[in-house]
């Protein structure tokens, strides 16, 4: 009987919050345990760096990489799994377009390095330490990976065959991408497994979300009782669902609270920020321009909401890793 | 000539960790250094957003505690508004922590402590894993893991949408409030999760206290450290998770300090070494001077032990029959036994789990009250919780626009830095015998290690169990002498 | 900054702002952009122009309830004001974003206000190419 296929699993620049997504498929787990051989999982299995890197070229049928590249070991990591496997699927907003620690990329690393080890209140540095990629303890070395200037998404670093958006993914897109990937019918190269409509199509508060909307004020989150039945742009609240991708069964705004995009946007968006940006833009209203510069100041930080997921991806904010 | 053991990647903090352990001449081990290689900078470029944003940005700081930054962080933004919860809203949110305290415990001590009791520390690491543990007790224990791990996780999305990253803690309230229907299978949840617990307990005392080699392998000195403590107490000291004061006490037990969360600045500091990103965290009083044990050394620990050794007792009554027993067997408090975490991990969930029982059946829990909406902007605000793995200090400080200024995050497991290098060095030095270290020193490092469950141990990851530990060996001109490794599964 | 001459692109609306591809000096100027409306104009755009090495934007629209398409121009103008936080939080100066609500049908004043943006840009000296704007602030 054919030998089942081999997948890998790794994690990045990441939370871990992908790895407990895989782990919380629980049962469904267990089959799709059954119908591959996991022989890479640092988190959960034994770490074999070399047992990787004994395997022929693409011998790995799919490996599923989660977080963003920050450092060099997260680089020579991707590049080994992506020489080793057939299939590379980039599993979470991090992999797929640098999450949340893509907003580092809004300052330098000297900034936060500045800050972290001597500007915190906390920090005891009589001597100015800082971390060092080699260290000379009296005759001993010490190495720490190089943490590099920028935060990059993983296609900036390996070619990406299949992208699962989610900050993390939900189980059940999961398990109908690895099973996808297993039985190989599966969209183009390059395909994001996940539905193409936004959120708004699917989302219960869009039935009374009327045609033509305006809307004269802002509010944040903080500053009112949001209703559940009506939408949230409606009641002045930035939510991006109308330019995000569906799929995630709508958590947040079931839980009363607005979209951030961590889905990524719907297909063919090359900026999502830019997209979020002009889609509140368009539903502003107001009697004179005068007003309208009061109105989009109260928009308080557009940079780290609308860039949110995507900074890393971002026409601004994108990069590719030069090889050293 | 020193010999250099390097154990890359040992586990994953936020990321990636290791252990550079040094011999000298007569094999016996010279030094050891745990070092974190991730830093992700959430201090820095959390800067120029809105501080309400925080509770949904923080938790992905780390995949394997969450919930515990998203309400330091919620909580953080009560004290910038000056806005405290409803005492429904409150009740919420404690609902959904001590849910969180369950999981989270139950999956460590089955996932990563049981195999070593249940397999016996000797075992051929292959079986020393969960497969092992539910080969010996039976495929039920495992369901039960799930099960109960499951349920709770419910209650966290329930409440608060996603887990992992739970969002949407509000200054002053919670987004959603609870219905009567849902109360139902909250009561239920809670009283199972109170049942599991004495099975866990019952089964910790089965495998380990009436196993004479385990009890003499806890009470070891090579995996003891005296170090001071520190952990949230309640007004009259007891045992808090959700809110407190902080208290500290010494290497002898006695209090050295009690302080609000607002006040952490005065107490801690952060020294910084070149081999690490982690900041070491330290009692600014008496100062950082190294890494010493014992009276007038700056080092303390948190985590479960540290909430034991600190309370003067736990408010909920099974618990605190628990707790009276733990230290007749262990000796008079403070216990320094660091395997004794695992314990002390199951006395925590006992009272979490009593907690939730009491919760979800107060009348309030279903009111519609949920928003405290009298917010009042003061700048500052510090949050602090006492998250699994330790003490979480959340300091926010904004412009007039609740845009934030500085943010500075103390993470739990910081405060265990110096404490687990100490304890590897002094676990490898209490092992090492023979000058060609052995698989032993593996395991050794490994159960100093996990004890205090670092959030890098992930520990609910660990699927099957093993801990990736690779031992390379190099000799003084680093060039690769041997390399241990958990033998192949196949 | 002697020897740096700013690199403007300029989007002007066709009803407001002259029939630019009928002004042969005009057109042939390289990063002048003839659109129907400026509410045609998409983030994307601006961001791609600053991406390319553009030193600063001026869009040229109509005045206010004058727009050919009812509210374009007032859709554009809050689009500018949310994306000059935008660009500063990728280290771009805000102000290297100009947009001038006018009528002009002649196309005499649109080589003025483009000179105009350029003088005031070469006070502020290049736009650091976007990866490097952010060590730039540093
Ligand atoms: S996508 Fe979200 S859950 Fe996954 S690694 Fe990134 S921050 Fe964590
Ligand atoms: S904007 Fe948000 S709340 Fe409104 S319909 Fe879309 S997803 Fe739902
Ligand atoms: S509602 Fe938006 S932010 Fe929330 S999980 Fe879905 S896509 Fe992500
Ligand atoms: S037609 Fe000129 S701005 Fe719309």
């Amino acid at each position: 009987m054919t030998a089942k296929p081999k997948v890998a699993i790794t994690w990045l620049g990441a939370c871990g919050g992908c790895d407990e997504a895989i782990v919380d498929l629980n049962e469904a787990l267990l089959d799709v345990a059954a119908a591959i051989e996991i022989v890479f999982w640092p988190v959960a299995l034994d770490f074999k760096y070399d047992n990787v890197r004994a395997f022929k070229d693409s011998e790995i049928a799919l490996s599923i990489i989660t977080g963003c590249v920050r450092n060099s070991e997260h680089a020579e990591v991707a590049e080994l799994l992506r020489r080793k496997s057939g299939i590379v699927l980039a599993f979470g907003a991090c992999a797929c377009f640098g999450g949340t620690s893509g907003l580092a990329n809004f300052i330098s690393k000297k900034e936060i390095f500045d800050y972290v080890y001597k500007d915190a209140p906390t920090v005891v540095n009589p001597n100015g330490v800082f971390p060092q990629t080699v260290t000379e303890l009296d005759g001993k070395t010490l190495t720490l990976p190089e943490f590099y200037e920028h935060v990059y998404a993983l296609n900036q670093v390996i070619p990406v065959d299949y992208y699962l958006p989610g900050c993390p993914p939900p189980p059940d897109l999961i398990a109908t991408a690895v099973k996808a990937v297993l039985t190989g019918d599966l969209p183009p190269r390059g395909s994001t497994l996940a539905p193409r409509r936004a959120l708004c199509d699917t989302c219960p508060r869009n039935k009374k979300k009327p045609l033509r909307l305006e809307i004269t004020k802002i509010n944040r989150i903080h500053q009112i009782e949001s209703d559940p039945d009506f939408c949230f742009l409606e009641q002045g609240i930035l939510c991006m669902g109308s330019a995000t991708r569906g799929g995630c069964g709508e958590t947040c705004v079931r839980n009363n609270i607005p979209c951030r995009g961590c889905f990524g946007p719907v297909p063919g968006v090359e900026d999502a920020g830019g997209r979020y940006l002009s889609a509140i833009a368009s539903i502003l209203k107001t009697p004179e321009t005068e007003d309208l510069r009061d109105l989009t100041a109260t928009v308080m930080d557009p940079a780290g909401t609308f860039y949110r997921f995507g900074q890393a991806v971002s026409i601004l904010g994108r990069e590719k890793l030069a090889k050293p | 000539m020193a010999r250099q053991i390097t154990i890359n990647p040992i586990t994953r903090l936020e990321g990636h960790g290791k252990i550079e352990i040094f011999l000298d001449d007569q094999g016996g081990v010279e030094d050891a250094y745990w070092q974190v290689v991730e830093l992700r900078g959430f201090e820095k470029f959390c800067l120029g957003r809105p501080a309400e944003e925080m509770p949904r940005i923080v938790p992905n700081i780390c995949g394997v505690c969450p919930s515990a930054h998203h309400m330091a962080s919620v909580k953080a933004l009560d004290d910038l508004y000056s806005a405290p919860p409803t005492r429904t809203a409150r009740l919420i949110r404690e609902l959904e922590y001590n849910a969180f305290y369950i999981e989270d415990h139950y999956i460590h001590f089955f996932f990563l402590a049981a195999p070593d009791f249940v397999m016996g520390p000797e075992a051929q690491p292959a079986h020393r894993n969960i497969l092992g543990v539910i080969g010996k007790l039976g495929t039920e224990i495992g369901a039960k893991v799930i099960d109960i791990r499951k349920r709770n996780r419910d209650i966290i999305r329930l409440v608060f949408g996603k887990a992992p990253h739970p969002e949407g803690g509000l200054p002053g309230g919670v987004p959603r409030g609870i219905t009567e229907e849902e109360r139902e299978t909250i009561i239920k949840t809670a009283d199972d999760s109170v049942a599991f617990a004495m099975f866990a307990l019952e089964l910790f005392k089965d495998l380990v206290l009436k196993n004479e080699k385990y009890v003499d392998l806890i009470k070891s000195p090579s995996f003891s450290l005296a170090t001071s403590y520190m952990s949230l107490v309640g007004p009259d000291n007891q045992m808090a998770l959700y809110d407190g004061k902080v208290r500290v006490v010494d290497s002898d037990g006695k209090q050295t300090a009690l302080f609000a969360p607002t006040d952490y600045v005065d107490h801690i500091g952060e020294w910084v070494e070149p081999w690490t990103y982690i900041k070491l965290t330290h009692l600014r009083n008496p100062g950082w001077h190294g890494f010493t044990e014992g009276p007038g050394s700056a080092i303390y620990r948190v985590g479960p032990l540290a909430r034991l050794n600190v309370a003067d007792r736990i408010a909920t009554p099974l618990a605190e029959k628990e707790r009276q027993e733990f230290f007749t067997v262990l000796g008079k408090k403070p216990v320094h036994a660091t395997l004794a975490n695992h314990w002390a991990r199951l006395i925590t969930a006992l009272s979490a789990a009593e907690q939730n029982q009491r919760i979800s059946r107060e009348p309030d829990l279903t009111s519609k009250d949920i928003r405290n909406m009298k917010l009042s902007l003061k700048k500052v605000g510090v949050g602090c919780v006492e998250a699994p793995r330790g003490t979480l200090f959340h300091h926010y400080e904004t412009d007039d626009q609740g845009l934030l200024t500085r943010v500075n995050l103390i993470v739990a497991t910081q405060h265990n830095a110096a404490p687990i290098c100490m304890s590897v060095k002094k676990a490898a030095q209490g092992f090492i015998k023979a000058k060609k270290p052995r698989e032993g020193l593996l395991n050794v490092v490994e159960m100093a290690f996990r004890a205090y469950d670092p959030c890098l141990a992930c520990a609910t990851h660990h699927l099957p169990g093993g801990m990736p530990l690779t031992l390379v060996l190099r000799d003084r001109q680093g060039e690769l002498v041997e390399v241990i490794r958990r033998p192949e599964e196949q | 900054m002697e020897n740096y001459s700013p690199k403007v692109v300029c989007f002007s609306c066709r009803f407001g702002w002259g029939y630019l591809h009928e002004d042969p000096n005009l057109s042939r100027l390289p990063g002048m952009v003839s659109v129907t409306c400026s509410g045609k104009i998409e983030t994307r755009h601006v961001l791609s122009a600053f991406k390319r090495g553009a030193d600063g934007v001026l869009i040229l629209a109509c005045p206010e309830g004058h727009c050919h398409f009812q509210d374009g121009n007032f859709k554009t103008e809050a689009k500018i004001f949310m994306l000059r936080k935008v660009l500063s939080g990728f280290g771009i100066e805000g102000d290297r974003l100009r947009m001038v609500m006018a009528v002009d049908p002649a196309g005499g004043l649109m080589s003025q206000q483009v000179e105009e943006l350029k003088k005031d840009l070469s006070a502020l000296g290049p736009a650091a190419a976007p990866a490097e704007a952010a060590v730039a602030q540093a």
